[in-house]
């Protein structure tokens, strides 16, 4: 049976080109399948890095939650005073005690200066005198 | 994707960083919670609420423009003892950790004063540190001012 469909089959003719353009079919699919292939490769890449900036993401704010709240309220970042005109009082006070304190300094500069300037003169009229 | 992971990482770092960032000298705010020890902190927030009020300053002295400046004003103040001496040590030790140039040094009778300044690109500070006999106090101003805006406030 087998050897009769044989000889049948090398009897039908074979359609000219028929090779050719099973052959192109072939390079066709095969094409496909390699861009198909592709697109899967890529998929995973993308999610790769998605997924790490996601536990990044994750990561920091899970950690700086239990930062934030694990650590006592920082009292010397807290505002004394609730009332702005208390503070700006207390502000004032401060800075009028700095300025105070920065001009009996330059006071006494000054005072020593002229103290300086007044015994340069004596010196040089003493100077001229004897000269 | 690279780029963008990179990216997103320096964002959140430089977030974090904001995070952490201060306006006043650390190194005081221990004292906040000290025994024996008075501690007012002035934010640059209130100090903004009282730069609008703009009262006057003592005759003769510019203190408006400092204020404009600041960002933040730590008082401490103690009249125990041991508390005292503790905070004036103290003081002197951050000056010196901190690099800061003592600007000014008057000795009177009953009363010492030292005044420190250090600028930065960030933050500059001043501490002007009173010993008296019953009392020792420490004023912080931080902001972002220069030495010249300090020596405005003379005569």
């Amino acid at each position: 049976m087998d050897t009769l469909n044989w000889n049948e089959l090398d009897r039908i003719p074979i359609p000219e080109g028929l090779e050719e353009r099973l052959e192109a079919k072939i390079d066709e699919w095969e094409k496909e399948e390699e861009q198909r292939t592709k697109r899967r490769s890529l998929m995973p890449k993308v999610l790769r890095y998605t997924a790490i900036a996601a536990s990044i993401a994750v990561v920091f704010g899970v950690g700086y939650h239990f930062i934030d709240s694990g650590e006592p309220v920082n009292l010397g970042q807290q505002d004394t005073y609730q009332d702005p005109i208390l503070a700006q009082q207390e502000a004032e006070r401060a800075l009028n005690l700095l300025a105070v304190n920065l001009n009996k300094g330059m006071t006494q500069m000054e005072k020593a200066r002229a103290i300086s300037e007044r015994t340069e003169i004596t010196l040089n009229k003493q100077l001229s005198v004897l000269q | 994707m690279k780029a963008i992971v990179i990216k997103i990482m320096i964002c959140v770092a430089m977030l974090m960083s904001g995070i952490q960032a201060n306006a006043q000298v650390k190194e005081f705010e221990k004292y906040a919670d000290a025994k024996n020890v008075t501690y007012v902190y002035v934010s640059k927030f209130m100090l903004q609420m009282a730069g609008k009020a703009a009262a006057p300053s003592l005759p003769g002295m510019n203190t408006k423009s400092l204020m404009g400046k600041l960002t933040g004003i730590q008082i401490i103040t103690s009249e125990d003892k041991s508390a005292a001496t503790r905070l004036k040590n103290d003081t002197q030790a951050i000056v010196k950790q901190g690099k800061y140039e003592l600007l000014m040094q008057v000795d009177e009778d009953e009363q010492k004063v030292r005044i420190y300044h250090r600028e930065g690109k960030k933050q500059s500070a001043v501490v002007m540190l009173t010993d008296e006999e019953d009392e020792v106090a420490v004023i912080v101003f931080s902001g972002t001012f220069s030495f010249d805006d300090v020596m405005k406030m003379t005569k």
